[in-house]
């Protein structure tokens, strides 16, 4: 940052950028409104600021004006990103905003630590595919699945998270990707059913997708709907449903390729 | 009633829901503690759940009592490791997901979808809300397990990351 503002009291602008970037960072890692809105509150407080902001799923804005003068007041839209959960950065952020008011950070401190925060690395891509195939295998095991279905659920969960991997980073629209995502997966599932592979090849196709299921988003949802944020709730929902809708539709075509209505 | 059975199998249910809310909450990148307490919390809900089912509650409900006892359990471990309540609450929630009921359904819509007789469509429509409803009722249980403690102690789990 510009050397100039170091050592100053930083302005209003500086600020409302700051809290902006932070809700918005917030938003795009999976935090509940009601998180968001308490983080970035008490932040603007230590400064000596009030605000009120509206949380969107595509912006946030935000009104901050200062306590000892009223009529300095700024207001600020931002849109945000689209969403990549990231728990790490919404534990971070929340405790850098209490560091804050308890220990009177300054602008600079907030603004390194900040960055500090969002620039640090996620865990080995490998390492979330290994795991997470592990998981839905023994998601099947859960559902009572026999060993060649819990085989087939790991096969088709590495296959399809794979490709949801590989999507993500050529950023492809959410929902062609997370129907793509549940037709690899289940049609290599169903592939028990054709070669007749064990006793419960209708576990394995029914536990395949279910690696898929937005379930931070449909809890945060409900919470967002629960504190009174119905707006955001609803809009949150609505993205979910419809994530839901396309790994029915990827479930359904390789059901209808493989045949398996007739069952 | 609890036999050694019984204990048995809570503990192999126990231990694939740990790995099953481990392999969930690595996708939402949390710290390294966080995961272990989801994986114990996770273990610890669904062993109850099934250990409910198995005593002859309804799933829905006795989804309602696991998710409240996650829910209480996360806050305790929010406190002793200082990061938000929902980090771990939410992969361990994931186990219990009802996938198995959800499938069924769409499995009945189209099933309905494709037949013509009349009578059999009757037994389809049927499942089709018998597995919808479970699904939908299992899921608002979930979520309203899991946040109760959220609505009834608010200044305590907003200040879990506190330090001082």
């Amino acid at each position: 940052m510009n050397p100039d503002f170091t050592d100053k009291v930083p302005t209003i602008e500086q600020i409302a950028d700051l809290l902006t970037d932070i809700s918005c960072e917030l938003m795009s890692a999976g935090a509940h409104t009601m998180r968001i809105i308490q983080n970035v509150s008490r932040m603007a407080e230590t400064f000596g600021y009030k605000i009120d902001v509206s949380v969107f799923q595509l912006s946030i804005m935000m009104t901050i004006t200062s306590k000892e003068d009223p009529t300095k007041r700024l207001t600020v839209i931002k849109k945000t990103r689209h969403l990549v959960l990231n728990f790490t950065i919404v534990s971070d952020l929340s405790a850098l905003s209490w560091d804050t008011y308890d220990q009177q950070l300054g602008y600079d401190e907030i603004k390194k630590r900040f960055h500090e925060i969002i620039s640090q690395k996620r865990m080995s891509r490998w390492l979330v595919l290994f795991l997470v195939a592990c998981a839905n295998a023994s998601f099947c095991a859960l559902f009572k699945g026999d060993f060649q279905a819990i085989g087939l659920v790991f096969i088709a969960t590495l296959a399809g998270f794979f490709v949801r991997q590989e999507m993500v980073k050529r950023h492809i629209n959410h929902l062609v990707m997370f129907t793509t995502c549940a037709f690899v997966a289940s049609l290599l599932a169903g592939l028990g059913y054709v070669l007749h592979w064990g006793n419960t090849p209708e576990i394995a196709l029914a536990s395949s997708v279910l690696y898929l299921i937005p379930g931070v988003p449909l809890i945060n949802s409900i919470l967002d709907i629960i504190e009174g944020h119905i707006l955001t709730g609803i809009a949150r929902l609505v993205n979910a449903t419809s994530l839901i809708v396309c790994i029915a539709i990827g479930l359904f075509t390789s059901m209808l390729i493989l045949g398996l209505e007739k069952l | 009633m609890i036999t050694t059975e019984m204990i048995r199998l809570m503990l192999i249910d126990g231990l694939l829901a740990a790995i099953a809310a481990i392999g969930f909450a690595v996708i939402s990148n949390p710290s390294r503690k966080a995961i272990f307490v989801s994986a114990f919390l996770a273990a610890i809900g669904h062993a109850l759940r099934f250990f409910l089912i198995k005593s002859g509650l309804e799933i829905s409900l006795a989804t309602f009592v696991a998710a409240s006892c996650i829910g209480l359990l996360s806050i305790l471990f929010a406190r002793l490791i200082h990061c938000p309540a929902e980090v771990f609450s939410f992969p361990s929630l994931l186990p219990m997901i009802p996938g198995l009921f959800a499938y069924r359904t769409i499995l009945s819509l189209i099933k309905f979808m494709q037949s013509a007789d009349p009578i059999k469509n009757q037994g389809f429509m049927m499942d089709f809300f018998h597995n919808g409803l479970t699904t939908v009722f299992i899921l608002f249980a979930l979520v309203v397990g899991v946040s109760l403690p959220v609505l009834l102690f608010p200044k305590l789990s907003f200040s879990v990351t506190r330090k001082y």
